[in-house]
């Protein structure tokens, strides 16, 4: 199957990369759409605050008055603040009596660490039924051709949801927890957000429920909808469903986090102006969500992962070795999915809250934030080195690889000489001494690393270069036979010379370009790179089609570094999303909600860098113990039962003990 | 001979004829398209290539490993000038040392070859090697021990943000200024259509440039002993500054910026800096104590026009603030 023969990696690839497509084509595109619905959604508005202001010329007196304010973000055409009816209270001026604490802990680390834990937990129950969704169509699809593979993949979705159960209502209790941390340590930021969001609350809680009944339908209903062709595929439409409905909650969840951080549909003094959608809705909602998404998928690879790799390292027996081989496999191959669009989410997201306040977006990339960033570009650095570390090291069990293995080397050269770049800070840490020795604050050659032209190509270069090692294990154990392999070669190598040249090109070029044009180089530069995913990965599939086979991939002969490579890969997700986490959230700085409710809190101040990094540690390590938990409450009903190949088919080698 | 052997000393002593015969031919007092240090390096590296393959030496994968990673230390520590902060030396021979490790963990094979010396040592086969290292292992501990408690008198390393977030508005001479809007009123034509033109001698030809000589001329009164007459931070005063002043001729400074948050920091100066990531260390002066509000839109002028950034515009980026979606 996955690496086992052409179709069904081809099946699967192009499964995933217009699954890809759907997440990232609605948010790409949305924003044309979206700004083109909101034209007309102003317009409506207007026509009707109009009438309603010429009804009540008309009434006069004795009516009811209605106030209108002006929407602190939103605009109508000519530029000018939207406009309103108030509907609300304005936001409080929090003083004392707002805020309650424990002795033993700030208010405000206790939130964050519910609150993270929440997060951790929702982001994995969210990534699950994505999975799930996944491998449960790839396990239908491939039945005929391969039942034995086809139950396997079955079984693995099964698995997987099973253990995304236990995590659903412990996902359920951490959220209780949040709930009752922000009614009782911060009840008057708390009554403000509720009598925003009211409904959006209930919306959210309802919503929940919807999850919960189709979730357990789709669990507990697997065996009575196993055996039934039309039934499989209810079954396969249910995950479908399942993962519409946990989008549109985290997507619900999602908006009073960017109403904080970026807030809109409400006036100066914070008072609600009765759209219910513009609150939702804000600058940041679409960036955020897709961004999400992605991570969220790379996250639960991640968990599964690693999961897998602990299983596959204590495994007693071949075929044990075997099976989770291939599942850390299956959960890389997903991972690395999300990993290669996710900076491209990151970099829209960054754009927008530049948009929204220029200050914000300063006081991230070059304020007092930039060095969290430094530290994410090294923890980003580690992730495509995890990646390809795996790749290169599960290419190495699959006979035919030792043509591409000697490319390996040139490749790990190039990745590092990107991440020097791509890490490289503007402002260097260093002693006056240093400071004179270098004759000035940056550096005469590492110095022009620390701009975005230099980082956007060393992103680049590292994904396509990680694309790139993927397509050599896609082939490692192909031998090519189709008439036109010479000219498929001919048009890989140049989509990959010719996307290199043209990310690098446009880095250069835009050290000579003023900076608002020089943003806008981006865009090529990152179509490069996905041309290189899109293309070259649809030009090797085609290239599959009767290849002969130098020999199967060897499950369980995948090696310990290569293996360790996993939980490298796994905790710096969970670091970094917390790190990222962090950034999002404290960028307000002294706000609860941006220049509308100020945070009066005797914790209103920002963390040291050290400090903040303990946090993240400690959350890290909070919530992988608590997954160990849960795997292990979900092992506890596991039985093991070995995958038999149904009679007179016969049995692939790489079952074959 | 042993081939490892071969393989070792070519390297060892390549190193050492490169380095102190063939280096100072390469790092004249007039650097070169062709005679400078990096263009050494590449040297160096091809002659290790190449002599490996004429005599068709393969040494081990742990020897090749340690002539990578050599190589990386040599780079930055030697070639790579002027030297760069120990902060960032640490961090890029992580992250080579990394890169080492990748290259000889790609594969199961090259790993296991990479270890058996190693655990060959360890077990007592190579009988020197294991005195060797267990002996010096503790002595190297006992060093960096000492090293790390010797009192040092060196200024701490100070960890420093270099854009400071601006405040939504700024109040100078008693108008107040929302950030993200205002413009800088005397840019009346796009600055690339007087490229060619010179300040002083201009002057009186066109109104943008009677503009620009202005600022140039406060620029020179007032700002050129710190930013430099070259407006590359590296004015007379400057050396005696930490951090040193702002050089506008690194794209990573003013080409970032809108003139609005130049006209900000130049008014508020050191002292308006806003409370987070204090201490700033900025000695520049509140200007709008000295200068009027007109003369400082044209010093910022003078600054774009001098160095050919252009301040930096959002309005133009398809992403507008506050338009909505």
């Amino acid at each position: 199957m996955l690496g086992k023969n052409t179709r069904s990696i081809g099946t699967l690839s192009l499964g995933l990369v217009l699954a890809l497509a759907i997440y990232l084509i609605p948010g790409m595109t949305g924003i044309a759409d979206a700004k083109e619905a909101f034209a007309e959604q102003v317009f409506a508005e207007e026509a009707f605050a109009k009438e309603v202001q010429a009804e009540e010329a008309v009434e006069g007196e004795g009516e009811p008055e209605i106030e209108w304010s002006q929407d602190v973000f939103y605009k109508d055409w000519e530029g000018n603040p939207l406009k309103g009816p108030v509907s609300g209270y304005a936001a409080p001026e929090l003083g004392p009596e707002d805020y309650n604490t424990y002795e033993f802990a700030p208010s405000r680390i206790i939130l964050w660490v519910a609150n993270q834990q929440h997060l951790y937990f929702g982001s994995f129950v969210l990534a699950v039924p994505i999975f799930c969704m996944i491998i449960e169509f790839i396990g239908i699809r491939t039945r005929d051709d391969d039942p034995v593979m086809a139950d396997k993949y079955d079984r693995l979705a099964r698995d997987l949801m099973k253990v995304s159960l236990t995590a659903y209502s412990w996902t359920a209790i951490l959220g209780g927890i949040l709930l009752f941390t922000f009614i009782t340590l911060f009840p008057g930021f708390f009554k403000y957000m509720a009598g925003i969001f009211r409904p959006v609350m209930h919306v959210y809680a309802l919503m929940f429920l919807a999850e919960s009944g189709v979730l357990y339908v789709y669990y507990y209903g697997w065996d009575k909808m196993m055996d039934d062709k039309f039934l499989k595929w209810i079954h396969c439409s249910l995950s479908v469903l399942l993962n519409l409905i946990g989008t549109v909650l985290m997507y619900l969840a999602n908006s009073w986090a960017t109403f904080m951080q970026a807030p809109g549909g409400i006036d100066s003094e914070g008072r609600f102006l009765g759209n219910i959608w513009h609150v939702i809705h804000s600058t940041l909602w679409n960036p955020v969500g897709v961004h999400r998404i992605l991570g969220n998928i790379v996250f639960g690879g991640g968990i599964v992962g690693a999961y897998a790799a602990y299983h596959y390292l204590t495994a007693k027996n071949e075929e044990e070795k075997a099976h989770y081989d291939w599942v850390c496999y299956v959960a890389m191959f997903i991972a690395i999915f999300g990993l290669i669009p996710l900076p491209f989410a990151g970099y829209w997201l960054m754009k927008e809250v530049y948009a929204f306040r220029q200050q914000m977006g300063i006081t991230l990339m070059g304020g007092i934030m930039a060095w969290l960033f430094i530290i994410q570009a090294v923890m980003i650095g580690l992730l495509f080195f995890g990646a390809n570390s795996y790749l290169h090291n599960g290419m190495a069990r699959v006979k035919g690889s030792h043509r591409y293995m000697k490319y390996c080397k040139y490749m790990v050269l190039l990745l590092i000489c990107c991440f020097t770049m791509w890490m490289t800070p503007h402002t260097i840490v260093m002693t006056p001494a240093e400071l004179k020795e270098m004759g000035g604050a940056q550096h005469p050659v590492v110095g022009h690393f620390g701009v975005m032209s230099a980082k956007n190509t060393a992103v680049n270069l590292m994904i396509t270069c990680t694309v790139l090692c993927f397509l050599l294990y896609q082939r490692a154990n192909k031998k090519i036979t189709v008439p036109w392999a010479t000219v498929g070669n001919c048009w890989i190598t140049a989509i990959f010379i010719g996307a290199a040249a043209n990310i690098i090109f446009l880095g250069v070029y835009g050290y000579f370009l003023p900076a608002n044009q020089r943003v806008g180089l981006s865009v090529p530069q990152v179509t490069s790179t996905l041309t290189t995913l899109f293309a070259g990965t649809a030009i090797n599939i085609s290239m599959f089609k009767d290849s002969e086979s130098y020999g199967d991939i060897q499950w369980g002969t995948q090696s310990k570094v290569g293996t360790y490579a996993i939980f490298l890969l796994a905790i710096s997700f969970t670091w970094l999303m917390g790190l990222m986490g962090y950034i999002r959230s404290s960028v307000r700085l002294f706000w609860h909600v941006t220049e509308v409710v100020r945070d009066n809190s005797v914790d209103a101040y920002t963390l040291t860098i050290g400090e903040a990094g303990k946090m993240l540690t400690f959350n890290a390590l909070f919530v992988w113990v608590q997954f160990v938990v849960v795997f292990w409450v979900g092992s506890l009903t596991a039985k093991k039962i070995p995958a038999k190949a149904p009679e007179g088919v016969p049995v692939p080698a790489q079952q074959q003990q | 001979m042993n081939k490892n052997l071969v393989s070792f000393l070519v390297f060892v002593v390549g190193l050492a004829v490169f380095h102190n015969a063939i280096f100072p031919i390469f790092t004249p007092k007039e650097v070169g398209w062709i005679l400078n240090r990096y263009v050494y390096f590449l040297l160096f590296v091809a002659y290790l290539i190449i002599t490996h393959l004429l005599l068709r030496l393969s040494p081990p994968v742990s020897l090749k490993g340690l002539f990578v990673w050599s190589v990386g230390f040599y780079f930055y520590d030697y070639v790579l000038y002027p030297h760069i902060p120990w902060t960032l030396f640490i961090t890029y021979m992580v992250m080579w040392s990394i890169g080492t490790f990748l290259y000889i963990s790609q594969d199961p094979e090259t790993f296991r070859e990479f270890r058996a010396p190693i655990v060959k040592t360890i077990i007592g086969e190579y009988k020197l090697a294991r005195i060797v290292v267990f002996t010096a292992l503790p002595i190297l501990v006992g060093f960096a021990t000492y090293n790390t408690i010797y009192p040092s008198f060196q200024e701490p390393v100070e960890l420093r943000t270099v854009h400071p977030a601006p405040p939504a508005t700024t109040k100078v001479h008693g108008k107040t200024y929302p950030l993200e809007s205002t413009n800088n009123p005397f840019r009346i034509d796009e600055q690339d259509n007087y490229k060619d033109s010179f300040p002083f001698l201009d002057a009186d030809k066109h109104e943008y440039m009677k503009y620009v000589t202005e600022g140039g001329t406060i620029f020179f009164q007032n700002c050129h002993y710190c930013h430099g007459d070259q407006l590359n931070g590296l004015g007379m005063f400057s050396h005696v500054f930490n951090p040193t002043p702002a050089n506008f001729i690194d794209p990573g400074t003013i080409a970032m910026l809108q003139e609005a948050f130049l006209f900000w920091r130049v008014s508020k100066g050191g002292p308006g800096l806003p409370n987070e990531s204090t201490p700033w260390s900025s000695a520049m002066p509140p200007w709008e104590e000295h200068l009027k509000t007109e003369e400082i839109w044209k010093v910022i002028l003078f600054e774009y026009w001098y160095t050919g950034w252009h301040p930096r515009t959002f309005g133009t980026e398809g992403s507008t603030s506050g338009g909505g979606e």
